[in-house]
């Protein structure tokens, strides 16, 4: 099957969304239902709880060229599956000091609560999210090349 | 054709010359180790060196190797690309006789009757290889022991040997006098250096105390599948790959795909039988499932397959595995507890 | 003066004819100068083949996971950290494991010594009171035993077993005044650009031999996510993507349990320096959530728990 050849005339930020199926999915179907407005860089991966977020899926999203990932879970305290979201804290911080630690530019990957309630918070998040990434330019540390 | 001479002094610019015409490896020093890279300059070779860290078996069989790309993303179909031949000549300068024979033993693998490996042998046929020996082998050399010599000739095209101020140059194959005959930095060797050579090669080849009678090892582990010793010996061994990596006769690979999207590459690596997953077949059965069967197959492919199928074991007894292993599993330890292990039954 | 080498024979020998083990794990006497191996005994009569000195740089609670039998080991200050970790992670009961105890001064980096001796080879090395005598072709050089330790023997802050079922000499002076997190701090002053340029040219070096993971004990998963294939995490090749995930994961993986022992490290054969990585996962963990590893049977691993007021400021609120 031929593709279609991609035209790129001016580079747009690619951007990873890791969003807890109870919260912040909910939140940005909200944005959705709502019309509100958010750029569309930003694809969405459903997932049950932000506890399920390994560091490996940040990575790799990386490693296959997101310029940005973003991960957005329950507020802690609300989290479906009670407590998942604190112990998910604590990676996230570890993980968050640690790329920046190895020179992975602030930004790149961000992390948020979400609510179910939260639509609009969710568009002016995803906004505020590409536009650093933009600002950041094309991601290239961790991007495996070919050859 | 007779024994040749380089003062050292010329070697730079010897160096200097052949890269103008060639591709040369030469031992560089690299994060204060060494390690057989392309030179662009003369003055970037270390001779001054007992050996590589990695070996340069790396050159003709490299640890991540593209065998073709595809890229659909063109919209003209697969898109695949195949690397471009060597078509430039190279030069492996200050190579060990280790090293050099090891080539010589991976050629039976990569350049044999039945299969040939382009990879392989598109970067292999255009090589010289100019050998340097040993004057002080290390202590945890044993090249002798396996047919092997710190002034060994196999797999040479020119064997250097160092006498002080000059080389002694030994032209081994067609290949070597071609290219001695294009340099004329290259004077007739004297006698007083000649003797001076035959003195160093004597020292060098006594500094070598490690006498470990192969071919007995052979005979003996043709009994010893089964033998109980495999147990004992094999109960520190961590199971990671520094000493396959390291080796220069190690040559297990895998193949994989690394694909990003519409893009990919079938690429070749390094692989180890020291790894657990390396025997894992899909059905979830592993017939090699702990450390033990894993370290009899090293040494039985080492020393008892390897000849049967290609008469010669497949060490050149370089050291490299005695020096880095991490628990300091040493090779010679087992091949003489094989010596040693007294018949079961 | 107390030969620690002897002590060590006579505790496995008593264990092994009570048959209070059925198993010793130690070190014996390596193949070359400034090596000794780790060693398996079963009998009273192997015991003797057992030594300490400052060449078991092994951590030994490697071989820990999955044991089956009771076993004697012989574990210095870090490596009884370790089995603290691993009684904790349920790799292996306390019960299991008779802890030979011994206070360490640290152990010697070889590689230290090589670099001093610009290449030189060492074929004889004779550990002398507080020095070691080396000797090789022209060469006989006596080098203080202080100045060659392993970078994390000299900011060791726990020498001293925290557990044990038997001490094997007196109990050593813990020097808590060295600043162990000096490099990461240092490390944190570079700007991100230099840092991502030190970082790349640290693991350009890597192999992906994995002794540094075979090497720690709390590698022990059944399946490592490197030979994962479905999904494959990161590839096979040697491209700097790969291999540097592969050290951030493992360090990561890491978090919480490492103790510092330095075993990966020191079984690098291209001399990377992970302890850059794992160590600053032990500051944050330290900072961040008050836990010091290997320190305590009781209290959780500090990733398996969590406090409601953990701290949250890099989180988007």
């Amino acid at each position: 099957m031929q593709q279609p050849r991609e035209k790129v005339d001016e580079w747009e930020p690619k951007i990873i969304a890791f969003l807890c199926n109870w919260c912040s999915y909910a939140g940005a179907d909200l944005a959705g239902v709502s019309r509100l407005q958010y750029p569309p860089n930003t694809r969405i991966i459903r997932v049950p709880c932000s506890g399920r977020i390994s560091p490996l899926l940040i990575l790799r999203s990386l490693q296959h060229g997101a310029d940005g990932v973003l991960v957005s879970g329950c507020h802690p305290g609300d989290c479906h599956y009670i407590s998942s979201n604190y112990v998910a804290r604590r990676k996230f911080a570890i993980l968050n000091n640690f790329l920046d630690y190895l020179g992975i530019e602030k930004g790149r990957v961000q992390f948020a609560w979400i609510s179910a309630a939260e639509g609009k918070r969710f568009a002016e998040l995803v906004q505020k999210v590409t536009e650093e990434v933009r600002t950041l330019g094309p991601a290239t540390r961790l991007v495996r090349k070919q050859g | 054709m007779k024994e040749l001479e380089i003062a050292k002094t010329e070697v730079v610019s010897l160096l200097n010359t052949l890269i103008r015409k060639y591709k040369v490896f030469a031992p560089v020093e690299q994060n204060s180790f060494i390690t057989f890279q392309e030179i662009h300059a003369g003055s970037e070779a270390f001779l001054d060196y007992i050996n590589s860290k990695r070996p340069p078996k790396e050159i003709f069989f490299p640890q991540s190797e593209r065998l073709f790309s595809y890229d659909l993303s063109k919209g003209e179909g697969w898109g695949v690309e195949e690397p471009t031949l060597e078509e430039k000549q190279k030069i492996i300068f200050g190579i060990r006789p280790c090293d050099a024979r090891s080539l010589v033993l991976l050629d039976n693998v990569f350049d044999g009757q039945l299969y040939k490996d382009p990879y392989y042998t598109d970067k292999r046929k255009n090589t010289t290889i100019i050998a340097i020996g040993c004057n002080q082998p290390s202590s945890t050399c044993f090249c002798t022991s396996l047919g092997g010599g710190p002034f060994s000739q196999d797999g040479s095209d020119l064997l250097l040997v160092d006498i002080g101020q000059k080389y002694i140059i030994q032209v081994v194959t067609e290949r070597g006098e071609k290219l001695a005959k294009e340099h004329n930095n290259f004077k007739e060797a004297e006698d007083h250096s000649l003797s001076l050579m035959r003195d160093n090669i004597e020292t060098a080849e006594a500094l070598i105390k490690s006498k470990i009678e192969v071919q007995k090892v052979t005979e003996k582990l043709d009994s010893m599948f089964d033998d109980p010793f495999w147990d004992l010996v094999s109960e520190k061994c961590l199971g990671c790959a520094v000493c396959t990596y390291l080796c220069p006769t190690c040559y297990c690979f895998d193949i994989n795909d690394e694909v990003i999207a519409q893009r990919g590459e079938r690429v070749r690596t390094w692989d180890s039988c020291a790894f657990p997953n390396f025997t894992l077949q899909a059905s979830g059965v592993n017939p090699r499932p702990s450390s033990k069967e894993r370290l009899r197959q090293r040494i039985m492919h080492k020393f008892n397959y390897f000849v049967a199928n290609h008469g010669m074991a497949a060490c050149v007894g370089c050291g490299r595995c005695i020096k880095e292993c991490p628990v300091n599993l040493d090779i010679q330890v087992v091949l003489n507890s094989i010596l040693n292990r007294q018949d079961i039954g | 003066m107390l030969n620690t080498s002897v002590a060590i024979r006579d505790i496995a020998k008593k264990l092994l004819d009570e048959k209070k083990v059925d198993l010793i794990i130690g070190f014996e006497k390596g193949s070359v100068p400034l090596r000794s191996t780790p060693c398996f005994v079963r009998s009273t009569s192997e015991a003797d083949r057992l030594i300490w000195n400052v060449n078991c740089e092994n951590n030994l609670a490697k071989y820990l996971p999955k044991i089956k039998e009771k076993v004697g080991i012989v574990a210095k200050g870090c490596d009884v950290r370790s089995i603290i970790g691993l009684i904790k992670e349920n790799q292996v009961t306390r019960e299991q494991v008779f802890i030979i105890g011994i206070p360490c001064k640290g152990m010697i980096d070889r590689r230290k010594i090589e670099v001093k001796l610009d290449g030189k080879e060492i074929l004889e090395a004779e550990e002398k009171d507080d020095t070691i005598i080396l000797k090789g072709h022209n060469l006989k050089e006596t080098i203080k035993k202080e100045e060659f330790l392993h970078d994390s023997c000299k900011t060791c802050t726990h020498r001293n077993p925290v557990i044990y079922d038997v001490l094997i000499g007196d109990k050593v002076v813990e020097d808590q005044a060295a600043d162990e997190y000096r490099d990461v701090k240092e490390f944190e002053a570079k700007s991100h650009d230099e840092r991502w340029q030190s970082f790349s040219d640290e693991v350009s070096k890597c192999i992906r031999c994995y002794a540094c993971r075979n090497a720690c004990p709390f590698c022990y998963c059944q399946e490592c996510f490197v030979d994962s294939s479905q999904p494959q995490w990161i590839g096979k090749t040697t491209n700097l993507s790969n291999t540097a995930i592969f050290h951030i994961i493992r360090a990561f993986h890491a978090a919480g349990r490492c103790v510092d022992c330095g075993a990966c490290d020191r079984a690098c054969p291209m001399g990377i320096d992970l302890r850059r990585l794992t160590k600053k996962m032990e500051m944050d963990v330290k900072d961040l959530f008050h836990y010091e590893a290997g320190i305590s049977l009781e209290d959780v691993p500090p990733l398996a728990t969590f406090n409601p007021d953990d701290p949250q400021e890099f989180i988007l609120v």
